[in-house]
Parts: structure tokens; C-alpha cells; sequence
């Protein structure tokens, strides 16, 4: 274990992040919520 | 391996009074969090030139910025927020989207108030707790195995608050809804809806061990950033230039609001992180009633109502009471706080950060292989940086001739340090601020 705390450095946390369906559900209500303002400016 | 055994029932057994600890802890700070946000509009109140909503959101976010990147530098030093983020880097795009998610909600509500009337919107917007609890229930098992009482003390609370929260509403409304009222009801629930969802970045951060005072270090640069856009969009760069311009001797109050609004939120963060967001979001959403408090008592609003007003004031505040004190004896049980460890031993597997740093912060604590924070120059450079820049507004700031009662908020600003000292000290004493 490194002594940051992680365990494996060399895996790409961006890509788990996008492959994260969690991360999927707040940007799909944040382009829902900026849409919206575009159809109510 | 019978002491192991030995060694892990003491611990469990041990791990109980803890557990209980931060329940309290949570449920403080998501009532000191109300307070906050709800003192937050008392220095917005002081501002009633003609500058556009856009801008008074901007000028606030800005105050917010100085705050969230100065007091997390007092309280623990920048070190640490570089030593969380070595940790757990992901949660640097969760920030930054709840962020982003933030500035959209804000201005959604501007719309929504205006063409409503924040008696039908503030309901509306609130429901951002129920979708909260929703969030919480499928993604961090919040509330599972948690019994009927307790679903029944959450949900029932919420929606008792709910309809407090509505009565508080209409009470303190004055103006009648203007036209427009379809789009306006569709700008406050999707400000609920952008609201509630915001709650999965926290709460996913706190579940895989990061200190709230980094996570909205990084947080701020979304909202900044995405007030900014929207703003530029909307008015224009010039435009909007002038009007900062036209508004300098008023930016002083407006981004002092930002600033107690930080501090709210921070206790917000405290409460999503040690009773998740099913419980913290409704207890941080007794700024309502804060609010109103600040507007009857210190700036003299609803003078001469009728009677009804008052006793409508007076029926939603207890309903609001009543939820928060429901909610509050509905704290995690055994099983469900070990659901919460699944959830966190999850999120700790599919981002790759250490289980004991995990659990040691789920627990309010440091991770062994953790170093202790320590402040440096750039810590005492930021806080200097944002004392200076209020000093310098405060002095071209002009004071506002208005109602107001100094002996009232003398009371309300009393009882709200209080809540700062109180909850403050039990956050160092248990937690040391992690």
C-alpha cells in the first residue's frame, strides 16, 4: 500500500469514474436543469 | 484467533457509544447548518437597489469562495485538503459537479420566485429532501433494515416539515404570483430536483473518507464557475461589468451573506456525512423557519397582519418542529449503520482507497498512516487575502436605511453563535474537525 492511502496508483480514476452509473445521475439531472433554464429564460 | 474474535466483539461493542456520538453529532450539526443558512439572508435583506438576480448570485457565490477556501485553511490548513485529495482524486470531479449542480438550483429559483412567488416555490423546492431520501435508500443503503419506525419517524417527519415549510411560505409572502405561473412551478421543482440530487456527490465523498472541508474546497470551483457562465450568457460581459460596478457599495453585504452561508453549509456537510442525507437535508432545511424569524423579528416584516398571518406563522413553525423532532429520534440503528459500512466498503473498492482510511473517517477519526494537518504561509495568506478584501468592501459599503431591530438581532445572532460554539466544539472534541 502506498503511503497515500491508495492501493493501486496506476489504475485511471477517470475512467472509473465514468463507468460509475452513480456519476451518470446527477450529470443527466444537471443538463436536464440547464435545458430547462434555456426553455424558460 | 479466539483473541481476534475477543479483540473485534470489544470492538464492536465499543464501536456502539461512538456510533451514537456521531449520531448526535450529525443531528447538531444539521440543526446548527438551519441557523446559518437561515442568518444568510439577513444581509441580502439589507440590499434593495435595482440589480438584476443574476448578479446578486454571482456577487453572493463570489463570498462563498472567499469563505470556502479561507476557513477550511484556518480550521485545518491546506495541507490537509492536498493529502485528501492525494487520497481520494476522483472526488475532485464529484466536487466540481455538485458544484455546477448548485449554480443551476440557485437560478432556477430566481425564476421560479419571481414568476410564483416564494410562497408556492419554496414548498416546491423543498422537496428536495424527499428525492434526498429517495438517493439515499437506493445508492448508499441508507435506511435499509432500518425498521418501520424509523422509516416512519423520516418520511413522516419530512412530509410534516414539508407542509410546515408550506404554511411558513404563504405566511410570509406578500406579493401575489405574477403571470407565467407553469414556468415558474417548473423552475422550483427542477431546483428541488437539482437540489436533492446534489446530495449524491456529498454523500458519495463522505463515504469513501474525504473531510467535508476539502470536498468543498473543490466544490466551489463548479459553483463559480457555472454562475459565471451563466451569468455571462444571460447579460453579457459588459453588461454585466457595469452592473458589478453600479453595485460596489452593496457587494460587502451580498458576499458577507456568502460567507455565513458557507458556514451553514459546512455544518450541512458535517450532518450529510454522519447521518447521510435522508436525515441531514431536512434538518438543514429549518432555515425556513430561521429565516422568517430573521424577517418578523429584525426587519419588521408582516407589521400590522392580521392575526390569522400570525397564528398561520406560528402552525407551520411547530409543524416544521415537530418533523425536525421526528427525524432526529429516528438516528441509525446497528443494522443499518452497517449497511452504511457496506456502501462505504464498496465505494472504497471501486475507487481504490485504503479500508482503513475509510472506516477511520467514517468514524470521525484520523487513519494512522495518516499525518497530522498543520497550517503553513499559504494557509495564513489566503485567510489574510479574504479578511481583505471584506475590510476593503466593508469600507466603500454603504449602510442601508431600513427597519431594523437591533435588540431582536441581537437575540438571533446570540443564539446562532452559540450554535457555532457549541457544535464547533463538540466537532473538535469528537472529530477534530475530520
Amino acid at each position: 500500500m502506498q503511503q497515500n492511502g491508495r492501493t493501486d496508483p496506476t489504475r485511471n480514476w477517470v475512467a472509473i469514474v465514468l463507468t460509475d452509473i452513480h456519476f451518470w445521475v446527477p450529470v443527466a439531472v444537471l443538463l436536464g436543469g440547464l435545458l430547462l433554464l434555456r426553455l424558460i429564460h | 484467533m479466539e483473541s481476534a474474535l475477543a479483540s473485534q466483539s470489544s470492538t464492536a461493542v465499543q464501536a456502539t457509544p461512538r456510533t451514537r456520538k456521531l449520531q448526535v453529532l450529525g443531528i447538531l450539526s444539521g440543526f446548527t447548518a438551519g441557523a446559518w443558512l437561515g442568518a444568510a439572508e439577513a444581509p441580502t435583506k439589507l440590499v434593495s437597489i435595482g440589480v438584476s438576480p443574476m448578479v446578486i448570485s454571482l456577487i453572493m457565490v463570489v463570498g462563498v469562495f472567499l469563505a470556502r477556501w479561507s476557513l477550511p485553511a484556518l480550521i485545518l490548513g491546506t495541507s490537509s485538503v492536498r493529502a485528501d485529495v492525494r487520497r481520494a482524486p476522483h472526488l475532485i470531479i464529484w466536487a466540481l459537479l455538485a458544484g455546477c449542480l448548485w449554480a443551476v438550483a440557485n437560478t432556477l429559483t430566481i425564476f421560479a420566485i419571481r414568476d410564483i412567488g416564494l410562497s408556492i416555490a419554496f414548498p416546491l423546492w423543498n422537496s428536495n429532501s424527499l428525492l434526498g431520501i429517495l438517493w439515499g435508500f437506493l445508492f448508499f443503503n441508507e435506511l435499509r433494515q432500518a425498521g418501520w419506525r424509523r422509516w416512519a419517524g423520516v418520511l413522516g417527519g419530512t412530509l410534516v416539515m414539508c407542509v410546515g415549510a408550506a404554511l411558513l411560505a404563504i405566511a410570509s409572502s406578500s406579493e401575489a404570483p405574477a403571470a407565467h405561473s407553469l414556468r415558474g412551478v417548473w423552475a422550483a421543482l427542477g431546483a428541488g430536483v437539482l437540489w436533492g440530487t446534489m446530495y449524491i456527490p456529498y454523500r458519495k465523498a463522505y463515504l469513501t473518507g474525504m473531510n467535508p472541508l476539502s470536498f468543498v474546497t473543490f466544490f466551489t470551483f463548479g459553483e463559480l464557475g457555472m454562475m459565471t457562465a451563466l451569468a455571462v450568457s444571460y447579460l453579457g460581459v459588459a453588461p454585466l461589468w457595469r452592473e458589478l460596478m453600479g453595485a460596489r457599495d452593496v457587494l460587502f453585504w451580498l458576499m458577507l451573506g456568502g460567507f455565513i452561508w458557507v458556514i451553514g453549509d459546512l455544518f450541512q456537510q458535517y450532518a450529510a456525512k454522519y447521518v447521510g442525507i435522508s436525515r441531514g437535508i431536512p434538518l438543514s432545511n429549518t432555515n425556513q423557519l430561521w429565516g422568517l424569524l430573521w424577517g418578523i423579528l429584525v426587519f419588521g416584516e408582516l407589521h400590522s397582519r392580521g392575526a390569522s398571518l400570525y397564528m398561520q406563522v406560528v402552525g407551520g413553525s411547530l409543524l416544521m418542529m415537530l418533523g425536525v423532532g421526528a427525524i432526529a429520534l429516528s438516528s441509525a440503528t446497528g443494522k443499518e449503520q452497517s449497511r452504511w459500512k457496506e456502501a462505504a466498503r464498496r465505494e472504497g473498492e471501486r475507487y481504490d482507497v485504503a479500508h482503513d482510511y475509510v472506516e477511520a473517517r467514517m468514524d470521525g477519526r484520523q487513519a494512522a498512516t495518516e499525518e497530522k494537518p498543520s497550517r503553513g504561509a499559504l494557509d495564513w495568506l489566503l485567510v489574510a487575502g479574504a479578511t481583505f478584501i471584506f475590510v476593503v468592501l466593508a469600507t466603500i459599503a454603504r449602510v442601508p436605511q431600513i427597519s431594523f431591530r437591533w435588540g431582536p438581532a441581537a437575540l438571533l445572532i446570540a443564539a446562532t453563535l452559540v450554535l457555532l460554539l457549541v457544535c464547533g466544539a463538540k466537532l473538535w472534541r469528537t472529530t477534530h474537525f475530520h
